[in-house]
């Protein structure tokens, strides 16, 4: 047993001393630095979390700017909604910008401001968080770094070096009521949430004020699975919602939860679903009728290209109908000429402000 | 209140409650064989979580739910296999290395997919395993369509209980099992080899623990998503005690925290404007409930949780 345990042990040193040259002698420095703190990072946490650091380069190298770009995310970045968007709205932006982007994923709420932290000991420019729940970590560390700025999505704090990103919850609930108002057949609408967030408060609030402003017999339904990422909870409450209260048309704030929720839909005819934040339906989708667009790269880039010119912080910028950062997705077939110009209308009156006073 | 009387509300839940049930059922039966043989182990949520994952990629590749479901039943295994090794042979603590194997698999799972899988805007749909009516029994009018219209797995599933049940207490196998868990030194002077039995039952854990993983992505739900367990390992854990390590209690327990959890969704949308919170917490309380006033630890086998140490005096 001795002699084994000693030769496994002079093994693992010879793997690890390899592998540690290799890292030394790599071209790419901030891989390595990234790599090597993600390491003491991981050694202090207990949760796991997994580290990438993507160098991308945009397509046209004269455009790499230099800048770099962190996200810190409490959920994981392929979960099929929230997470996943955020990403491909922060490597959008990036790339469109010639920006480095680099993530972090799976962070415990305990954790939020140790990597923060990292991120900016390693010099990164801009520290995107998507999400309210970040706004305490966010301030602590802005705090201690007046240099690093932090993009906080859904928040509602300026300072020198903090901007809130706010794509406008309310236009968005509206947007899915009325589509759902004139789909519905059987005058009874579901929506799921994952948490009691405010901003889904305002999106379940206003789904049902719009939807009853285009049919005033439309009853609505509501759940909350209780979590972002539990995709058979979100399938059993689609389907108790179905079998229970005849629902037809459904929405959801809650990521994978809505992937589960699809699937029940599929299970019966004549069942739809509104998709967000990305455009996730197509011309010949069974189930999503339309989704509604946040455009959070748009929002991104306009971030970056205030920390470029030096312009950054103290302001909240606002994505809705108006500045395009709100809008509708690709209409299914299953939706019929009139209602789509119906529709289109209707989006013209929220852009206005004169659909619901 | 009288949508509680409706017949298809009632239906609805039990079929909900078997549905929801089915993948702890799995698991908690994995925990049952591990801790009969004297190993706690509570790695339970990692290996469903892996099992889950290779179920799905291999179901996505075949196209053959039925080879994904062997497939998680294998990683299960595979993943099992280092708690095996770290707590048979090394005697090393088993809750600790059960929760390592709860930091690492997960971790795995997610990797893979990423591997595999590069950052999409929406979830993957795999392959979906189909429900197989039982020819005449679901025609029965209320009792047809509530037990006999299901996906393969959940008949193997419940009928893995009385199995296990007549494995434990009438077969030779079943009480040298046993035995190992109860007080392997005289086990061991009767001739049954104590560390292939533990090593045998980590198999059979790792099995059936994938499969419960694999249910998940591969019958319930269509894809994968890196919470799809949502702690269901853990809710197993407490099965087994509250069941008292008998398979019968056992299933007593997940089909009372399936129709608790069932229920749960259901009051949310028949009472809107109470908490949700409050009703989300109703399988819990329900289970801690039971727990204090049912469960009891010493009913358990007497050497579980214990190194066995071949040549200790």
């Amino acid at each position: 047993m001795k002699k084994t345990m000693k030769t496994a042990s002079l093994i693992m040193a010879a793997v690890l001393t390899a592998m540690s040259l290799a890292a030394c002698g790599s071209a790419s420095a901030p891989t390595t630095a990234a790599g090597s703190s993600a390491e003491t990072s991981a050694a202090e946490t207990t949760k796991a979390e997994t580290t990438k650091a993507e160098e991308t380069k945009a397509a046209d190298s004269s455009k790499a700017s230099g800048y770099k770009v962190a996200m810190v995310l409490d959920s994981s970045v392929s979960d099929g909604g929230w997470g996943a968007s955020c990403y491909q709205a922060m490597v959008n932006a990036a790339k469109d910008s010639g920006w480095e982007t680099v993530y972090t994923d799976n962070v415990a709420t305990a954790d939020f401001t140790t990597v923060m932290t990292d991120y900016a000991e390693l010099g990164y420019n801009l520290i995107f968080a998507p999400g309210n729940q970040y706004t305490d970590a966010v301030k602590q560390v802005a705090e201690e770094y007046p240099d690093i700025k932090f993009a906080l999505l859904n928040g509602t704090v300026e300072t020198e070096n903090i901007t809130s990103i706010l794509p406008d919850a309310k236009q968005i609930g509206y947007m899915a009521g009325a589509l759902a108002g004139l789909m519905s057949k059987t005058n009874n609408i579901g929506f799921i949430g994952g948490m009691e967030l405010d901003t889904t408060k305002a999106k379940l609030e206003c789904y049902e004020k719009a939807a009853q402003k285009v049919n005033p017999d439309i009853k609505v339904s509501s759940a909350y699975a209780g979590s972002f990422s539990d995709t058979a909870k979100g399938k059993e409450i689609a389907s108790s919602m179905v079998s229970t209260y005849d629902v037809d048309v459904m929405f959801g704030d809650a990521s994978a939860v809505d992937t589960g929720a699809r699937e029940a839909l599929a299970g019966s005819e004549g069942r739809y679903d509104i998709g967000q934040p990305g455009d996730l339906g197509s011309a010949d989708h069974k189930i999503i009728i339309c989704s509604v667009v946040t455009d959070n790269a748009a929002l991104l880039k306009a971030c970056m290209k205030d920390v470029e010119a030096d312009t950054f912080g103290g302001k909240t910028i606002y994505g809705d109908l108006s500045n395009g950062c709100l809008s509708i997705g690709t209409f299914s077939n299953l939706v019929s000429q009139d209602i789509q110009t119906q529709y289109k209308e209707i989006v013209d009156q929220i852009k206005a402000g004169t659909f619901i006073q | 209140m009288n949508a509680f009387f409706n017949m298809n509300f009632l239906t609805e839940l039990l079929l909900s409650t078997i549905r929801m049930a089915t993948p702890i059922l799995f698991v908690a039966l994995a925990e049952t064989y591990s801790e009969r043989a004297g190993l706690v182990n509570i790695g339970l949520d990692g290996i469903m979580s892996f099992g889950a994952l290779i179920g799905f990629l291999i179901g996505y590749k075949t196209g053959s739910p039925t080879t994904g479901i062997l497939a998680g039943a294998l990683s299960g295994v595979a993943i099992n296999m280092i708690y095996a090794f770290c707590t048979i042979r090394l005697c090393a603590p088993q809750i600790v290395y059960g929760m390592a194997i709860n930091i690492f698999a997960p971790a795995l799972a997610s990797f893979i997919y990423r591997l595999s899988f590069s950052d999409t805007s929406t979830l993957i749909q795999g392959v979906s395993m189909k429900a197989m009516p039982i020819p005449v029994l679901c025609n029965i009018p209320v009792l047809g369509p509530l037990f006999f219209n299901h996906i393969p797995l959940v008949y193997m599933a419940y009928l893995l209980v009385p199995a296990t049940a007549v494995f434990f207490n009438s077969t030779k196998a079943g009480l040298n099992f046993k035995a190992v868990g109860e007080f392997p030194k005289a086990a061991e002077t009767l001739g049954i080899n104590v560390v292939l039995q533990k090593y045998i039952a980590c198999v059979i854990c790792g099995a059936l623990a994938g499969i419960g993983g694999a249910y998940l992505t591969i019958c319930y739900t269509s894809t994968y998503s890196e919470g799809i367990v949502a702690g269901r390992g853990f809710i197993a854990l407490s099965a087994v005690i509250f069941g008292r390590w008998m398979p019968s209690g056992v299933m007593l327990a997940c089909l009372l925290f399936g129709f608790c959890d069932a229920l749960q969704i259901r009051l949310q949308l028949l009472s809107p404007s109470t908490p949700y919170q409050l009703l989300q917490m109703i399988p819990y309380l329900c289970t801690l409930f039971v727990l204090a006033f049912f469960g009891i630890r010493k009913s358990g086998p007497k050497a579980n949780g214990q190194p066995y140490y071949r040549e200790e005096r």
